[in-house]
């Protein structure tokens, strides 16, 4: 049973995308296939270099590049959300997968959660 | 795609009461589950929906209650509640043991609310048939 977590909302303004992430590594911890994938706004949590720290948050960098080592298959990016948001392949963090969501994606999970 | 002929629902509310209808709307849904013969296996409150297991909520009396309700329901149907543990703790929903942990002034997990960890939103997902999640949206 695989499940596809997916973050839709840009980093900082609320905790759902934070707390998203926290879903996707508990499936990981319980053995769960999971997989996440970012669109929209989502996909500012991918760009290099932030400084949460600016605004007293933590950036998710380091988290995401410990995904594979805790068992989350794969981190997708929305390929136009990137676009639209002047995200290159240069400016995302290491190991995220340029996808073009729609039905042939989605129907590779048995089950998709949004964040809240 | 049609419900089978008797599903089993986890349910994930994540959006607050009096800040969104994720609540009500969850409520309705499990009623009507019931009604036509399905099993709630558990409702799960995760991110803002924590709220709804606030034992302090005290809207002004010509107003529904919404904790209240989902309690009432849970105890009824004998369904377990569950906050996510860490959401519960950040937006200061505690139970008793969290309350002498963490030393705090008091507690106010409503019963038959019950904290505990991710852990059950990942079971919920494996042993119910559907999984469901009742947004606040934004």
């Amino acid at each position: 049973m695989s499940t596809l977590i997916v973050i839709d909302q840009a980093p900082y303004g609320s905790w759902a995308g934070r707390e998203a992430l926290d879903m996707t590594f508990s499936l990981a911890a319980f053995d769960q296939e999971a997989a996440l994938l970012f669109t929209g706004p989502g996909v500012n949590w991918l760009r290099k270099a932030q400084q949460a720290s600016e605004i007293g948050q933590k950036t998710v960098e380091k988290n995401l590049a410990a995904a594979p080592v805790f068992g989350i298959e794969a981190i997708m990016a929305d390929r136009s959300a990137c676009a639209r948001y002047g995200l290159s392949e240069a400016s995302l963090i290491a190991g995220v997968a340029l996808v073009d969501p729609g039905p042939d994606l989605y129907r590779q999970y048995d089950h998709t959660a949004f964040a809240g | 795609m049609a419900a089978t002929d008797r599903d089993s629902f986890t349910l994930v509310i994540t959006g607050a009461p009096y800040a969104s209808q994720a609540p009500q709307t969850a409520l309705a849904f499990a009623r009507a589950a019931l009604e036509a013969g399905h099993r709630i296996d558990r409702v799960f409150l995760y991110g803002e929906g924590v709220h709804l297991a606030s034992a302090l909520s005290t809207p002004p009396s010509d107003e529904t209650h919404w904790p209240r309700e989902w309690a009432s329901f849970l105890q009824a149907q004998e369904i377990p509640g569950i906050a996510c543990i860490a959401s519960a703790l950040r937006r200061g929903l505690v139970d008793e043991s969290e309350q002498r942990r963490y030393e705090l002034s008091s507690h106010n997990l409503l019963s038959p609310f019950q904290i505990a960890g991710l852990g059950e939103w990942v079971e919920g997902r494996i042993k119910s048939t559907r999984t469901l999640y009742f947004h606040g949206g934004s």
